[in-house]
């Protein structure tokens, strides 16, 4: 459609300003910091060591940690650095949930499934990565995906004409990514299913009484765990 | 004590009471009436409960099976379900326990709360005494949370009178042996979360109060108990352990207390997958400790899927009662159903409705074992949730599903509809992770008897909550039939005080 360069070119931040652009994955523990522009604003970092990966807002300190160790039995925290605080979740307490896990997902910044849902365009604006785009779910996509990574490098969307954007900006070392997911392992930890037997801790009274941060600040995936703009059950 | 063939003409002329009242009533009601089969099962029932001959012994066993959070609404929710697996249309079946003689309501307040949370319920189930929400088997004088204050107020548990008697006793949990209902039964703390050293306050420790799991293996009463199996592992093991499916120990005071159970009790064992549970010979295992989890054992539903493999609640408590009967004084057994209540708390009906069933089957495998001449069974609850069977769904509608009202003999194709146009399920909640605010979701399309389905609930709550309303008691053996009318939930303690002779007073 001869449009469509047009409407690109009016986008606030364009898909193709990518500075960002590593041609091979860190062998060591790694993250990436993601930046959130457009009609939500935010900063985002995806941390990975070995079978583990997190999201970590830096502005209120939670995060959502994954851990895939045993695949078929993946664990799940949400941790509260505030408060120096996380709740875990075993496979039974995501069951009951209704959350579908996928590693892939979780480990692509929830963007794998988008490959197979979108059409390839061209682009020539960071040699290890593909550009996507498309429409899926009552929302229209553009990424430009890292082959390196396995991540996108930059994800866009547009929901009712009001765009967002993430836009990967360097990589987190590895000695930052390690401190954190030490750091979680030694905060207090409750059991989720034991969340609703102690409305008497002030911390988890606030959490069942308010509710926990379901969307976090990412976005890429709903509070049933799953992808952004995918509502099946 | 009345000889047998007393007893037959007791049953015979009861039984001939009955039908003469029935005949009686032939004369002033109609055929329709009398040939219904309701009427005559109604009669029937009447009937057999003239016949029933009160049991006044002593009870020489106790098994007290409690099921977390599981209130009637509960209940009748999952006679339907077992009802509808095995075909049928589910109103008419019977969970085991419902076909025992005696029942009543139990009150489930605490000292403190209208709407109690597990700690409390127990206490006063397992002492005789209410107390305050978050305390196990410590009176209302101590102060949550202090060690201290709760020094010279424990309370004497039923399980403790029983090991004082020379009797066998077990603990098995679906939950942590260390959470709140089986800990109530041999751990005294003002601080139902001071389950490993590693949560014990520094005020703890400096005033000498041990976690729970301390407590189950090195403050153990009598000789020990014979038999604890459930989740919990990590409690139990230093947190410098990484357990056989991956997980790692919580203590910080470097016990391995699965090592010391082996030290302490003589002919011990722990297991802690299927494999090894079931390889337990109980001929020569005297002690057997079970943590099949690190912290809670699966979901029913989820079972089948455990990396290392886990017993159902019925074979753990098979193979107790194969333990705990070698013992010629009795035994006194605690079983608990301990996740209907996570369930719930996550808005899962379908979950809390299979571990109800699991339950159920376990006091089956208990009623298959045990002769109820000499065991005293009581099945109850420690508190409700605000679970809710709704609308006007025909008889034989899912359980799980939408509400279908009743056309004519058939169920109604068509879903019946709320006043937003939508559909609804006749299983929801008052509060929980189910609500949703503004709209509600359409579930037309979904499949809402699917075990990941959360019910819709009214209030949003991250955690839906416990409810005050009472639950039941179902009891049967010597001293069931002191479970009458409407009594306090502590009321528990002194039926089976009485009833087994446990020796914590005279009545």
């Amino acid at each position: 459609m001869k449009l469509l360069p047009m409407l690109l070119l009016l986008l606030p931040t364009a898909a193709s300003a990518v500075d960002f652009c590593p041609n091979s994955m860190p062998t060591q523990n790694w993250g990436i910091q993601y930046q959130l522009s457009g009609a939500h604003q935010g900063t985002l970092l995806l941390l990975r060591q070995q079978a583990q990966t997190a999201f970590y807002n830096p502005q209120n300190q939670v995060a959502e940690w994954w851990r895939f160790d045993n695949p078929q039995h993946p664990q799940f925290s949400r941790v509260f650095g505030e408060a120096k605080r996380r709740i875990d979740y075993y496979m039974g307490d995501l069951r009951t949930l209704g959350v579908q896990v996928s590693q892939a997902e979780i480990e692509s910044f929830a963007a794998n499934h988008l490959r197979q849902a979108l059409t390839k365009v061209p682009q020539s604006d960071c040699a290890e990565a593909e550009a996507y785009e498309g429409d899926y779910h009552q929302v229209h996509y553009r990424m430009l995906w890292s082959t390196a990574l396995q991540l996108p490098l930059t994800l866009e969307t547009t929901v009712q004409g009001k765009v967002s954007r993430w836009q990967a900006q360097q990589f987190v070392n590895s000695a930052d990514v390690t401190g954190h997911f030490q750091q979680w392992q030694a905060y207090k930890r409750t059991d989720f299913a034991d969340v609703g037997d102690n409305e008497q801790d002030p911390f988890l009274a606030k959490m069942i009484n308010q509710g926990f941060v379901e969307h976090s600040e990412h976005a890429a995936y709903d509070s049933r765990g799953n992808p952004l703009g995918n509502h099946s059950h | 004590m009345k000889t047998l063939p007393q007893v037959l003409a007791v049953l015979t002329t009861a039984v001939a009471t009955a039908l003469v009242s029935t005949a009686a009533n032939a004369a002033v009601l109609p055929a329709a009436q009398t040939q219904s089969n309701w009427f005559t099962a109604g009669a029937e029932a009447v009937a057999a409960k003239v016949a029933e001959a009160r049991k006044t012994g002593t009870a020489k066993n106790i098994i007290f099976f409690v099921g977390d959070g599981m209130g009637v609404s509960t209940l009748t929710a999952a006679r339907i379900y077992q009802g509808q697996a095995a075909g049928n249309s589910g109103e008419e079946n019977r969970l085991s326990f419902e076909t025992f003689p005696y029942s009543a309501l139990s009150k489930t307040y605490s000292v403190n709360q209208q709407t109690p949370d597990s700690a409390p319920t127990m206490t006063a189930m397992i002492t005789g005494v209410k107390t305050e929400d978050g305390m196990l088997s410590v009176s209302s004088e101590s102060i949550r949370g202090n060690c201290l204050s709760s020094k010279g107020n424990e309370l004497k548990t039923a399980l403790e009178l029983a090991e004082d008697l020379g009797k066998s006793t077990g603990i098995i949990s679906t939950a942590r042996i260390t959470h709140a209902t089986p800990a109530a039964t041999y751990a005294h703390t003002p601080e139902r979360d001071w389950e490993a050293d590693s949560n014990l306050t520094a005020e703890a420790v400096a005033n000498g109060c041990h976690d729970i799991a301390y407590q189950l293996v090195m403050d153990a009463p009598g000789d020990g108990l014979e038999v604890a199996l459930g989740g919990g592992r990590s409690y139990f093991l230093p947190n410098t352990v990484t357990d056989g499916e991956g997980a790692k120990g919580r203590r910080a005071d470097g016990n391995d207390l699965t090592a010391a159970w082996g030290e302490k009790f003589p002919h011990a064992a722990y297991v802690w997958n299927k494999e090894a549970f079931d390889a337990v010979d109980v001929s020569t295992t005297d002690h057997l400790l079970g943590l099949f989890e690190a912290s809670h054992m699966q979901y029913e539903a989820d079972r089948a899927d455990d990396t290392a493999g886990e017993p159902s609640l019925a074979e753990m408590t098979s193979k107790a009662i194969d333990i705990l009967k070698k013992n010629d004084k009795g035994y006194f057994l605690m079983v608990e159903g301990g996740r209907i209540d996570h369930a719930h708390h996550a808005g899962n009906a379908a979950c809390a409705l299979a571990d109800t069933v699991a339950l159920s089957d376990a006091v089956q495998a208990a009623m298959d074992k045990v002769d109820l001449q000499d065991t005293l069974i009581i099945v109850s609850a420690d508190h409700s949730h605000t679970f809710t069977i709704a609308g006007y769904p025909a008889r034989g509608n899912p359980i799980l599903g939408l509400v279908h009202e009743p056309n004519d003999e058939t169920i109604s194709t068509s879903p019946s509809l709320a006043s937003d146009g939508l559909p609804y399920t006749t299983l929801g909640y008052t509060n929980g992770p189910g609500a949703k605010t503004g709209a509600r979701e359409d579930l037309t399309a979904m499949d809402t008897t699917d075990v990941d389905f959360l019910q819709q609930a009214q209030v949003p709550l991250s955690s839906e909550t416990h409810a005050a309303e009472d639950v039941a008691i179902y009891a049967a053996g010597p001293g069931a039939w002191l479970f009458q009318g409407s009594v306090e939930q502590n009321v528990i303690f002194h039926v089976m005080n009485q009833a087994g002779a446990l020796g914590g007073s005279k009545y």
